[in-house]
């Protein structure tokens, strides 16, 4: 599946941020995203993580990162 | 830790050309088995936000997968909005493509300021059809539609897309504008293909586009795959079709000339994401006539078996799902990727046998691009 983990960000410098997500950090591009984004939101990436897709709430992203944990706690990732 | 789900594709070389192709998928075919249990509006709110590329035509298939569970019709004007949601999401998806991809992959500039307008276009889409953001509530969320908004939003990425590929896209898919605009050099990406005369690499292959109504077996064979062997490699009495702009779209006045002349190529393929885009915004524009305000429906009592199919984006998706007293029992998901990226599927056969020479690997990569996988994609040369 093209599944995306919400990731959240850790710093944005200009049109570029870097994002955590399950403990691991990559930087990727703001250009795509219209709204503000700030430290602490959560981003969608698009594939290959090049590009921010999309800025979720913390309640989705939240939900959405506990459904991926158990994904890959029962072995399906 | 979790990672990205992605495709690796192994061209192994004797002699001349490509003796074989390896697919190496490592994409989560069965995770959607973990929603068992959860509650329908639960499973409906995770879907586009676990899905990155086609988060609309995911929730909207499980979305009807379930109606049908619960045998719920939605009203025509219902049908109409989630209509316009997921060509909004199939113009998005290869708009941003030929704005952002198709210059990187010849070497030029991308066209961010077109990608992120449409972008910025479509971002009310939702929000003009549902205000109060129900959109995947069973039976019909509060539909009210601003006309005036809806409207605007089409003709903001017709005029972008116009832009974009230096025409005017309804008149860019008839057989002799696309020559004339082919000839004076149309894109980049179009005009390395046409520079290096590929349009017709890959075109050799057997072409199986996918039936109109999918698989004609799809049903029996998702509800016995209990291992998710079908989900991971499906096939249909041992053909694997693809899906996607040209298996649905060949039958179009431009797609069917350029297979006239170079076959189900990389041209043609190239060509029907233009056409898909033409289609799409037109599609849109006539839905959105069909449009009319409605209260939210009642929810009913949720049990029964659904499937629901979405000619998404990237082509046909599957959403299967039981529903037992008011939960989730069973769900799954086959999308479009597992046919086109098959080990033995259409990408497979166009590279089996292509010459290897020095541009093995950019032909390769450019058919990767036209065949459209929505994670990420590897390509090694042995």
């Amino acid at each position: 599946m093209c599944m995306a983990v919400p990731s959240k960000v850790v710093a944005v410098d200009g049109q570029m941020a870097i994002v955590e997500a399950f403990g691991q950090t990559r930087q990727t591009s703001l250009l795509m995203i219209d709204e503000e984004v700030k430290i602490g939101d959560y981003l969608v990436l698009g594939a290959g993580g090049n590009f921010a897709a999309e800025k979720v709430s913390e309640e989705t992203a939240l939900a959405a990162i506990e459904y991926l944990s158990q994904v890959l706690a029962d072995g399906l990732a | 830790m979790f990672t990205e789900a992605s495709l690796h594709v192994t061209l192994r070389v004797d002699g001349p050309s490509v003796r074989t192709v390896l697919v190496r998928s490592t994409r989560m075919v069965q995770a959607a088995r973990l929603f068992a249990g959860k509650q329908p509006a639960e499973v409906l709110h995770l879907l586009p936000a676990v899905f990155s590329l086609c988060g609309t035509a995911q929730a909207l298939t499980g979305l009807a997968a379930m109606e049908k569970a619960a045998a719920i019709a939605a009203s025509p004007a219902q049908k109409s909005a989630r209509r316009v949601l997921l060509l909004g999401e199939t113009v998005a998806e290869h708009g941003l493509t030929i704005a952002r991809d198709w210059p990187l992959l010849a070497g030029a500039s991308p066209a961010l300021d077109h990608a992120k307008r449409l972008r910025h276009a479509l971002a009310g889409l939702r929000k003009a059809l549902y205000p109060d953001g129900d959109w995947l509530h069973l039976g019909g969320g509060q539909l009210r539609p601003d006309s005036g908004q809806i409207h605007a939003i089409i003709a903001q990425c017709h005029a972008t897309l116009t832009q974009l590929v230096g025409h005017d896209l309804d008149e860019l898919v008839q057989p002799i504008a696309f020559q004339a605009w082919l000839r004076r050099e149309s894109n980049p990406l179009l005009s390395l293909v046409t520079s290096r005369c590929w349009q017709a690499v890959g075109a050799g292959a057997a072409f199986l586009p996918m039936p109109e109504l999918g698989p004609p077996d799809l049903s029996p064979r998702l509800q016995n795959d209990r291992d998710g062997v079908y989900l991971a490699r499906p096939d249909c009495a041992g053909r694997v079709f693809e899906t996607g702009p040209l298996a649905h779209w060949h039958w179009h006045p431009l797609l069917t000339d350029l297979t006239d002349r170079f076959g189900t190529g990389l041209l043609t393929r190239l060509a029907a994401r233009l056409v898909l885009l033409a289609e799409s915004l037109r599609e849109m524009a006539e839905h959105a006539h069909d449009l009319r305000a409605e209260p939210a429906a009642p929810l009913p009592h949720l049990d029964g078996h659904g499937l629901a199919l979405t000619e998404a984006a990237r082509g046909l998706l599957a959403h299967r799902v039981v529903l037992k007293e008011g939960l989730v029992g069973e769900y799954q998901i086959l999308a479009p990727t597992e046919w086109n990226f098959h080990p033995e599927g259409a990408l497979v056969r166009m590279l089996t046998g292509a010459p290897a020479d020095q541009d093995l690997e950019l032909r390769a990569r450019l058919l990767v691009h036209a065949m459209d996988p929505c994670v990420a994609c590897t390509i090694a040369v042995e």
